[in-house]
């Protein structure tokens, strides 16, 4: 009896596994190894040619390049914000971790739209800086007006996991170290910081793959001018239509995400087994 | 805690600052007289707002948006509520590696996602772009129904199960009266988080249009990129109020933190 | 000679002044050098409130607190020179024992040899040199303890602050750990101030115990001195005192339970001089072995005693006798705490 139930319970995981195979699996697969007007042999080629031609190495480079400051920015930021989060008031912590979440319910064209106004041509910036005689700024479609949207749009993601991490800490450990004479930034380095490392760990991870597969921020703010991976991508679908071309950069990208979240997997097991 | 941490202060202001900046100046932009994007504002005036209803790819697409939402995230549950239960109550064998192949869409970059769906299923299958839509947002989504469900469940004891059966409730019974309330929470949250996600959703539906069908943050990324006129910053207004309803209701409902903070 | 540690007029109120809640309120406190000092109440009487201000956790919002003579009320806690035991250890689970011994030691920049010897002195201290290598995690809650009290003794505090460490432990340990809290401190010459809800551990160790009620200082004193004569009823009773009887000719007294004396009503003895005497009701009877607890019901309460035989069963009435010299007078058994 026992075990027919548990035996008929396993048969409730079979539709999701189909949906997955049929609409996920295959298709992903099927896409990296052969599109449909391609096979293996001409993806391969396509790699081989994205990975030494001299025109998109700087592709790769620069998405590399965007996404790691993107991912130390948003640390720099996001850490603190969720330490001062943790340690707020109850009333407070609440209220500013919710701030910190909200744009989390935009869509990215709302949250990054608002940077063409602040750096264009006659943006915010530009004005501000002609009043101060300075000349006009033109960030817009530049590396900088990329790494300014990606970390708008993924501090909350940094702000979150730190925030899952710092929250758990038991308070009294900073008393401790305040007690036996470390000041606030002796206490920070030494005591705050690493015992939350785990949790901005999983935020770099999380940031960077977003960063590397990031859209529409690189799309608005950088244009035609500055490409990266995935704008390249659809540059090679929707402009070029050249499939196996196409499916290289997103082999290119997919290797490139997973080899990151694998080693951050490796940094935290690591982490977790000597402390 | 400000005057003791001027550093880290200056630092989370700055993230702050950074977050919702730019968003507190779509406000200024949408209600401009003007017909540039400028900030401040050149005048009030809700010129803008009118113009966005009258143009109607923002209608039709928010309409494929809120189909393909209301769907996937039906389908979504459909297929992620059966799996999690098997997981959480069945002794799968091999239960760490089919939770992480149902996680597996979240790490897939989107994009590529869109790229296979498009050319498998819309080219190869011949799969009109809507039935596209919801299939690539149903797999999207099912990462969240999955862990977010099965976090309640996980959180249950299963003795609760047990105890019901033990007083003499049947296994259709026990499933009604125990078992649903204790994933209620989640369920709600996943429905939630998941309708969020899928209305919001660029890289994965970016590819899978087809004539007259598109979802709405597409189609406003297609304005964007041939107009410079502040129509967007009104539709983004727009979603910004009803993004503000959606989160008080939820604060309400489940708790806002508790939903969007995982 | 200066206290270590002096309170004056030291205050706290959470919240706005206009309507906050007082946690400590006008508290006069002076520990002198090498002594144990104990502040001992109920959870919510102020006691880890005051042990936190002495800390520089929290600031007075009155008064002031001087360490060693000087004015530190608002000094930070890292410039305090303190040693403080946290309930919850707060050991830092990713250092060695050895680092966190070294933490404090570190902190004030002393060279590495120093802290190594140092740390380990402390660790010998309190006998667990073995483990110096490994991590809090690895040990039982005892010897975290141990290592808790260990890094606070290292860095040679002026005041040794225990916020109820013994609390986490199971009821054999914690005896086992009170001594071995009373050698660590006998050794050093530590000054200590252990914040306790439980009047054995106060009684046990302290020089002096601070009882605290709702903010406010109910008796201090030596425990000789305080056990024998609680000033008022939330004193008796909480050192375990049971018996509030109204007694002719007397206001309010207290009196244990092993000082009441029962003899059989029909016994025709003279009343004693030096005792008072009651009439009572046996209503309850319950059986400890080598004696009885005995409740009796009298015309002034119910009075519990201790008695040695099992002569007597419910119903029957007896004379009750209270030594007069046993009898406590209270100061206040009826009025309401802050109207004092």
């Amino acid at each position: 009896m026992e075990l027919t139930s548990r035996n008929t319970v396993r048969l409730l995981l079979l539709p999701g596994l189909a949906v997955l195979l049929f609409a996920f699996l295959y298709p992903v697969a099927a896409t990296l190894a052969a599109p449909p007007d391609g096979d293996p042999a001409t993806v391969a080629r396509e790699t081989g040619a994205l990975l030494t031609d001299p025109n998109l190495l700087p592709v790769i480079a620069r998405t590399i390049r965007v996404s790691v400051l993107t991912t130390l920015i948003c640390l720099v930021l996001g850490f603190p914000t969720a330490y001062l989060i943790s340690r707020a008031p109850a009333r407070w912590s609440g209220k500013l971790l919710a701030l910190a979440i909200f744009p989390l319910m935009l869509n990215t064209v709302v949250r990054t739209y608002g940077w063409i106004v602040v750096l264009g041509g006659n943006g915010v910036l530009s004005t501000a800086s002609q009043a101060l005689g300075l000349g006009p700024v033109q960030l817009l479609y530049t590396e900088t007006a990329i790494v300014l949207g990606l970390v708008q749009l993924f501090l909350p993601l940094m702000i979150l996991s730190s925030y899952s991490s710092l929250s758990q800490q038991d308070p009294r450990l900073e008393d401790a170290a305040r007690g036996l004479g470390a000041g606030p930034s002796r206490v920070f380095r030494q005591v705050v910081f690493p015992l939350a490392l785990p949790g901005a760990l999983v935020g770099c991870t999380l940031v960077f793959a977003g960063a590397v597969t990031a859209f529409t921020t690189p799309q608005l703010l950088g244009g035609s001018r500055e490409r990266i991976l995935s704008t390249l991508l659809y540059s090679r679908v929707n402009v070029s239509l050249d499939w196996p071309a196409a499916s290289a950069v997103a082999l290119v990208m997919t290797v490139l995400v997973l080899v990151v979240a694998a080693l951050s997997g490796r940094l935290s097991k690591r982490g977790s087994t000597t402390s | 805690m400000i005057l003791r941490r001027p550093l880290l202060s200056l630092l989370s202001a700055i993230a702050f600052v950074i977050m919702l900046g730019p968003v507190v100046i779509l406000l200024g932009v949408a209600f401009t007289a003007g017909s540039t994007l400028t900030f401040p504002p050149e005048g009030l005036s809700l010129r803008w707002f009118a113009a966005a209803l009258e143009y109607r790819p923002f209608i039709d697409s928010l309409g494929t948006s809120l189909v393909v939402a209301v769907l996937s995230t039906a389908a979504a549950l459909a297929l992620g509520i059966p799996a999690t239960l098997a997981l959480q109550r069945g002794a799968v064998p091999g239960k760490a590696f089919i939770e992480n192949l149902f996680m597996t869409p979240i790490i897939v970059p989107e994009l590529v996602l869109g790229l296979a769906l498009f050319q498998q299923l819309m080219v190869g299958f011949n799969i009109t772009a809507l039935g596209t839509l919801v299939i690539g947002h149903t797999v999207l989504l099912l990462p969240y129904t999955v862990r977010v469900v099965g976090a309640s469940l996980a959180l249950a004891d299963p003795r609760l199960e047990e105890a019901a059966r033990g007083l003499g409730a049947g296994p259709v019974r026990t499933f009604f009266s125990v078992t649903v309330p204790v994933m209620r929470p989640g369920i709600i949250s996943a429905t939630i988080l998941a309708f969020i996600t899928s209305l919001n959703n660029v890289p994965l539906s970016l590819l899978l249009t087809g004539p007259g069908v598109a979802t709405l943050p597409v189609e406003m990324l297609n304005y964007v990129q041939s107009s410079f006129d502040p129509v967007v910053a009104a539709v983004s207004v727009v979603l910004l109020a009803l993004s503000v309803a959606v989160a008080l209701l939820t604060e309400r409902l489940v708790g806002f933190n508790k939903v969007f903070g995982r | 000679m200066t206290p270590v540690v002096q309170l004056d007029g030291v205050g706290h109120r959470f919240g706005s002044a206009a309507n906050g809640v007082a946690a400590v309120s006008d508290l006069d406190l002076a520990v002198r050098r090498g002594t144990f000092t104990t502040l001992l109440g109920p959870s919510g009487c102020g006691k880890t409130t005051t042990l936190r201000m002495i800390a520089g956790f929290i600031r007075p919002t009155s008064g002031r607190i001087l360490l060693e003579g000087t004015d530190a009320t608002d000094t930070p806690p890292e410039r305090r020179n303190i040693g403080m035991v946290f309930q919850s250890y707060a050991l830092f689970p990713h250092m060695t024992l050895t680092d966190n011994v070294g933490f404090g030691l570190r902190a004030r920049r002393r060279p590495a040899a120093e802290v190594r010897k140092r740390a380990g002195e402390a660790l010998e201290l309190v006998g667990l040199s073995h483990a110096a290598d490994r991590k809090p995690g690895e040990l039982s809650g005892g010897q975290q303890q141990r290592v808790a009290l260990a890094r606070a003794v290292a860095i040679e505090p002026s005041v040794l602050l225990l916020d109820e460490p013994l609390s986490n432990l199971d009821a054999r340990l914690r005896v086992q750990m009170r001594q071995e809290l009373l050698r660590v401190q006998r050794e050093t010459g530590l000054t200590a101030i252990l914040v306790t809800h439980d009047q054995d551990e106060a009684l046990q160790l302290s020089d002096t115990m601070v009882i605290l009620n709702g903010g406010r200082l109910e008796q201090q004193g030596d425990p000789r001195t305080v056990f024998p004569a609680p000033a008022n009823r939330f004193v008796a009773q909480f050192l375990g005192y049971d018996n509030f009887p109204e007694v002719p000719g007397f206001g309010p007294v207290t009196i244990r339970p092993e000082h009441v004396r029962l003899t059989a009503a029909v016994t025709g003895e003279e009343a004693a001089t030096d005792s008072v005497e009651l009439a009572g009701t046996v209503a309850d009877v319950t059986y400890q072995g080598s004696h009885c607890l005995i409740g009796v019901d009298t015309a002034g309460g119910r009075l519990n005693c201790v008695h040695p035989g099992d002569d007597f069963r419910p119903g029957e009435a007896v004379r009750i006798l209270l030594p007069r010299h046993r009898l406590v007078e209270l100061a206040d058994a009826h009025t309401p705490a802050g109207a004092r």
